[in-house]
């Protein structure tokens, strides 16, 4: 059994922690490296949770989250990230989009 | 001189019944097809370059981007073919240079931004002060008659507005930062700039196309039901505003505004609901009270308003809406090159659902502009090849004629012609 990686109530989401990432390039790039399926199944993994994730994660300053606390709250950003790609788009990048690599992000 | 007097300035002013047909509104700009030549002509952009970027104020970036002595960011003005480096002095006070070595030439900074004491230029060591003033020169005493307070860098004058930061490259201006912005400003006095300042993202773009092509996306909402049809357009057309038409708009005699329509019976997708609980976003801030904006934003006080745009003559735009702002720049490289950046801005974010919130704005809005970024190099593809002379617009791509004629003012290519 690996070492658990999220607090306790939410190891439900365990196999999710691949998408568990710090920054915007991180969390853009495993999505447009996704297939449409396994970004729906996080999708829905996640939105079914995040009614308990965000209280339990606004129990903490955001300075100061513990580690498992800011793994949980990385896949938060993560279901940020993957959104557009299943409500508007209907796949990984942008209908007949610019190429993201481009838009260099110089924030985290 | 051109209508310089904006139309609803308050609560109290009517609304504008014209709103479907601008043309009427400005005659003295017409309603021929504008030129293509401006967006290809290597020529146009020699002049551009001469006659507007060297001439007025051009913004580099907010206050906040140096908040302390000795925090320094460069602007790589690659139309006037400089770089210029703005920091913030000892003092507090915001001093900005061309990044060039007094000695032999050198960039003294090579990075995009950062923090230091002192400019040491990494060639042979000259060592300036946060003023500018030249301070060591290693081995002085082999050099003749060098009048040492002669070589500071070369000084590049620098105002604030609303805690944005303008340079212009003639170090005294004709015209002060204040004058220029006038016709146009006033209306975003008292905006919450600084508190939606705390949380800044931006992104940039090298895009292969003439920075008017790519500027004049944004300055129409005729695109959103088809370019954005996927993204935003739910959000800002409905039946009964089907092509965002504009709910009002003023054109000045270099910059303008407009505000956005906002479709009020819009239904959030499921985390974009989830996100709104949190905070605002450009795409849904609809019923917040609008006490809070300034008499300027949103001047006919629609509730169904999304977002205004101030287009500050030449490349830098705001967009404030209800809690959030964001802005463009487009640095033009060369006739067919722009450096286009975006910026997107958020109060501190005090708990994850806050952050989680901007983060899904700041995707969205980012994705939103991948929509936008492909229309722009294949237009400028095919624009050169000569198989059209003109394009023409209609009354909701106003603003697009009215940055077409300000920019040919400056530039006069067509005069006398
Ligand atoms: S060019 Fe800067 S010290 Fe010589
Ligand atoms: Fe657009």
């Amino acid at each position: 059994m690996p070492e658990a990686r999220l607090p306790e109530q939410f190891r439900d989401l365990e196999q999710w922690i691949g998408w568990s990432l710090e920054t915007e390039g991180e969390r853009s790039d495993r999505r447009q490296a996704s297939a449409m399926e396994d970004i729906t199944a996080f999708y829905e993994a996640m939105l079914a949770r995040m009614e308990e994730v965000l209280p339990y994660l606004e129990q903490f300053s955001l300075e100061e989250l513990p580690d498992d606390a800011k793994r949980l709250f990385y896949l938060t950003l993560s279901l940020a990230e993957v959104a557009p790609a299943v409500e508007q788009f209907g796949q990984p990048s942008v209908v007949d989009g610019y190429d993201i690599k481009r838009f260099v992000a110089s924030h985290r | 001189m051109k209508d310089r007097q904006p139309t609803g300035t308050g609560e109290n002013a009517a609304p504008d019944q014209s709103n479907d047909r601008w043309n009427d509104k400005y005659p003295h700009l017409g309603t021929a097809p504008i030129p293509i030549e401006p967006y290809i002509s290597r020529e146009y952009f020699a002049l551009e370059r001469e006659r507007i970027f060297r001439n007025v104020w051009l913004n580099v970036g907010r206050i906040e981007d140096i908040p302390h002595p000795g925090d320094y960011v460069v602007a790589a003005l690659t139309v006037c073919r400089t770089s210029v480096v703005v920091v913030r002095g000892k003092g507090g006070q915001i001093h900005a240079f061309h990044n060039m070595c007094s000695h032999r030439g050198n960039k003294v900074v090579w990075d995009n931004a950062g923090r230091c004491r002192n400019f040491t230029c990494k060639f042979h060591g000259w060592s300036y002060g946060l003023d500018g003033r030249l301070t060591f020169i290693p081995d002085e005493q082999r050099f003749c008659g060098l009048q040492k307070d002669k070589l500071g860098l070369t000084p590049v004058a620098v105002d604030t507005w609303a805690g944005f930061i303008f340079i212009h490259l003639d170090p005294n201006p004709v015209e002060t930062l204040r004058t220029y912005l006038a016709e146009v400003v006033p209306g975003l006095e008292g905006y919450p700039f600084s508190e939606l300042s705390a949380t800044r993202f931006c992104w940039r773009t090298e895009i292969k196309a003439n920075w008017k092509v790519a500027q004049d996306a944004f300055q129409e909402g005729y695109h959103f039901p088809v370019r954005h049809k996927a993204s935003a357009a739910a959000a800002f057309t409905s039946e009964t505003n089907p092509y965002c038409h504009f709910l009002s708009l003023d054109l000045y005699e270099r910059h303008r505004r407009t505000s956005s329509y906002g479709n009020l019976d819009y239904t959030p997708t499921p985390v974009a609901g989830m996100a709104y609980q949190f905070g605002s976003s450009v795409v849904v801030e609809r019923g917040l009270a609008m006490d809070n904006l300034p008499a300027g934003v949103n001047p006919t006080r629609r509730p169904d308003w999304s977002i205004d745009v101030f287009w500050i003559f030449p490349n830098f735009s705001i967009f404030p809406s209800n809690g959030t702002y964001l802005t463009h720049h487009f640095w033009p490289v060369s006739a067919d090159r722009t450096i286009w950046e975006t910026r997107t801005y958020f109060p501190k974010a005090e708990n994850a659902g806050q952050k989680f919130s901007q983060e899904y704005s700041k995707v969205l809005l980012r994705d939103i502009l991948m929509e936008d970024g492909t229309t722009l190099e294949h237009m400028q593809d095919v624009l050169a090849s000569g198989a059209k002379t003109h394009m023409p617009l209609q009354h909701q791509e106003i603003c697009v004629r009215h940055a077409y004629n300000v920019v040919e003012d400056y530039v006069g290519f067509y005069a006398g012609r």
